[in-house]
């Protein structure tokens, strides 16, 4: 009985398999058309996507099968794509483990080597025309309430309300801090450095916002964005109260011998124009058991992260002894980064 | 047997004459590309592929700081038996050893065979401090220690007779490779903080119980400088690495460098 089901199944499943290879067939070559007509010179990673990427479900909503075909076709098309065996990872959270994040703000020197890591391994975008940087490093000054600024302080009136910017100038900036700092050595003097990523909430309001559910919180904690469903309205982007969104306004730019090979569905690999990204734990190496890429680069050894759930990970020891704190706090976003002094 | 030593001094001041003037002490072997892990020239790491294509290391091409481990564990030793339990004590620790780092010019070597055998320079009679008549240019630190305000000095930390060795509180050598037994000694607090996993660098597996490369003192402070000027932060001051691209449409950033033009002006 069973064995009749699953092969009326399976005859199901190849009748309508056909039929949409068909259709794809049709809908690939108008695609072609439409792309061709649309922009001159498509480029390479747009023109491999496969039609059967292309009207993929939502990763979460596949079954079993249809993820292993999903990551199949990545990985042909990425090792075709970048010249080497790339590795797409489909691991699910491992049960009983939440990931939690800790920095030490007073070890911090703001030397940037964690920003240059997440790039080397998340294989992000990079050159001149499009540079994406998940992990940002505000240089904060070490300033001093004087009766002066008491009553002089307050926003420019050459400026108007909005600091850094108005409609007629680019913003860049709208958080204090500096974003550019470029001292020959670090650290310096005045200046202490809070470098920012995805917070991973518990209570993720790039979730809550996200008109197609692309972006969601997997039971590790770490909220992952399946690239293909994003259709790039950056909502998300706008809802994230940390900054910790990017946009791939353009082409990425992956050098094929900087590639990090070794990628997840759900993380590093190779992402497309238009789709958001951002900071996953580095979930090809967390759900393998390894430390992040940040983790592990930091000098000083300012990074401590592990499983919030087990009272002796480095974490746990940390939010058990230090003076810990969280950004933005009065969001009930309940961030999973914490940041510490000693 | 005294004629055999007295030829080992004159193989080992050949060598010695043969490496010193074209070296000095922590300088690094030019070969292919070398890049450093935590402190420069004193962590250094030999670029290489540990499989077709996939590098050990990849490197800041600004700075030569090492970015990404392919292997975690590449070239380390087991941590070996530490006298006080800890997370290391529990699962497979291991540390990359700091001997051939400090020695890869093989002067501590040589200098240990061919002079300081207690024989042709005979071992200090106690450790209390005294000039130092030689030697100002090999150890770039020694006349500048800047560790402790002047209340310790080299043979604190260093052995006097055995000069490959570091000691400990009863006179026993301590391992170039376990510098933490002799830190420990005096910075307990930092010592124990660090057992736990909280102070200084692990890199490899996040999971209790799994293997972890333990970062020693050495290779993130330099136990001649922990003072460095005014930061007095324990750490020397690095290259950081460059500014992240400016928005579309921005020329510079002097708008975040500028408080007359922002919030803080009163006009």
């Amino acid at each position: 009985m069973e064995k009749n089901s699953r092969e009326n199944n399976t005859a199901d499943i190849a009748s309508r398999r056909d039929f949409l290879r068909k259709a794809g067939t049709y809908t690939a070559a108008s695609l072609t058309g439409t792309a061709m007509l649309l922009s001159p010179k498509p480029s390479k990673a747009t023109a491999n996507v496969s039609w059967a990427e292309h009207f993929q479900k939502h990763y979460r909503l596949m079954t079993e099968e249809e993820k292993a075909e999903a990551i199949e076709r990545l990985e042909k098309r990425y090792s075709e794509e970048f010249g080497k065996k790339v590795s797409v990872d489909g691991s699910t959270a491992i049960d009983g483990v939440l990931f939690g994040y800790a920095l030490n703000i007073q070890k911090c020197i703001g030397c940037r080597r964690c920003v240059k890591a997440c790039v080397a391994e998340n294989n992000q975008s990079r050159g001149k025309e499009q540079e994406i940087e998940w992990i940002r490093v505000l240089r904060l000054e070490k300033g001093n309430f004087s009766e002066e600024d008491r009553d002089k302080g307050g926003y420019p009136d050459d400026y108007g309300i909005q600091v850094g910017g108005n409609a007629y100038k680019p913003a860049g900036v709208v958080l204090e801090g500096q974003h550019y700092y470029e001292p020959d050595k670090v650290p310096e003097k005045d200046a202490f450095y809070l470098p920012m990523q995805c917070m991973q909430c518990e209570k993720p309001p790039c979730v809550k916002v996200c008109p197609v559910r692309t972006t969601y919180r997997d039971p590790d904690g770490i909220v992952v964005i399946d690239y293909n469903w994003c259709i790039g309205c950056r909502m998300c982007i706008g809802a994230c109260p940390y900054w910790a969104r990017r946009f791939n306004w353009g082409e990425p730019d992956l050098p094929k011998e900087d590639m990090n090979p070794v990628t997840h569905y759900l993380g590093n690999r190779p992402r497309m124009k238009g789709v958001v990204e951002k900071c996953t734990f580095c979930i090809q190496r967390t759900r393998k058991g390894r430390w992040t890429a940040c983790v592990e680069v930091c000098p000083v050894g300012a990074r401590k992260m592990g499983n919030l759930l087990d009272p002796d990970s480095d974490v746990r020891k940390v939010l058990a002894t230090k003076k810990v704190f969280r950004l933005r706090a009065d969001l009930n976003t309940y961030p999973k980064f914490f940041y510490f002094m000693d | 047997m005294t004629s055999n030593k007295w030829c080992g001094n004159l193989i080992g001041l050949c060598f010695l004459a043969a490496v010193l003037p074209s070296t000095t002490y922590g300088e690094a072997t030019p070969a292919g590309k070398q890049c450093f892990e935590s402190r420069k020239d004193m962590s250094q790491v030999q670029q290489k592929a540990i499989h077709p294509g996939e590098p050990n290391v990849k490197c800041s091409p600004t700075t030569g700081a090492v970015l990404w481990w392919g292997d975690p564990f590449d070239g380390t030793i087991p941590m070996g038996d530490m006298p006080v339990e800890a997370d290391y004590s529990h699962e497979e620790a291991v540390v990359r050893p700091r001997e051939p780092q400090i020695d890869r010019n093989k002067l501590l070597t040589i200098c240990s065979m061919a002079c300081h055998n207690g024989q042709y320079v005979p071992y200090p009679k106690d450790k209390l401090p005294r000039p130092l008549r030689m030697h100002n240019d090999i150890v770039p630190d020694a006349m500048k220690l800047k560790h402790g305000k002047g209340a310790i000095w080299c043979l604190d930390c260093h052995h006097a007779a055995e000069r490959t060795k570091l000691i400990d509180h009863f006179g026993n050598p301590i391992s170039f490779n376990e510098p933490q037994k002799l830190c420990g000694k005096c910075h307990g607090q930092v010592y124990r903080r660090w057992r736990e996993g909280i102070h200084g660098k692990r890199i490899g597996m996040w999971k209790v119980g799994a293997k972890k490369r333990w970062w020693v003192c050495t290779e993130c402070h330099n136990p001649h400088d922990v003072e460095h000027g005014e930061q007095q932060s324990g750490f020397a001051q690095l290259d950081p690495e460059p500014a992240p691209m400016l928005p579309k449409g921005m020329k510079n950033a002097d708008h975040e460098r500028l408080h007359e033009h922002t919030h803080y002006s009163g006009h």
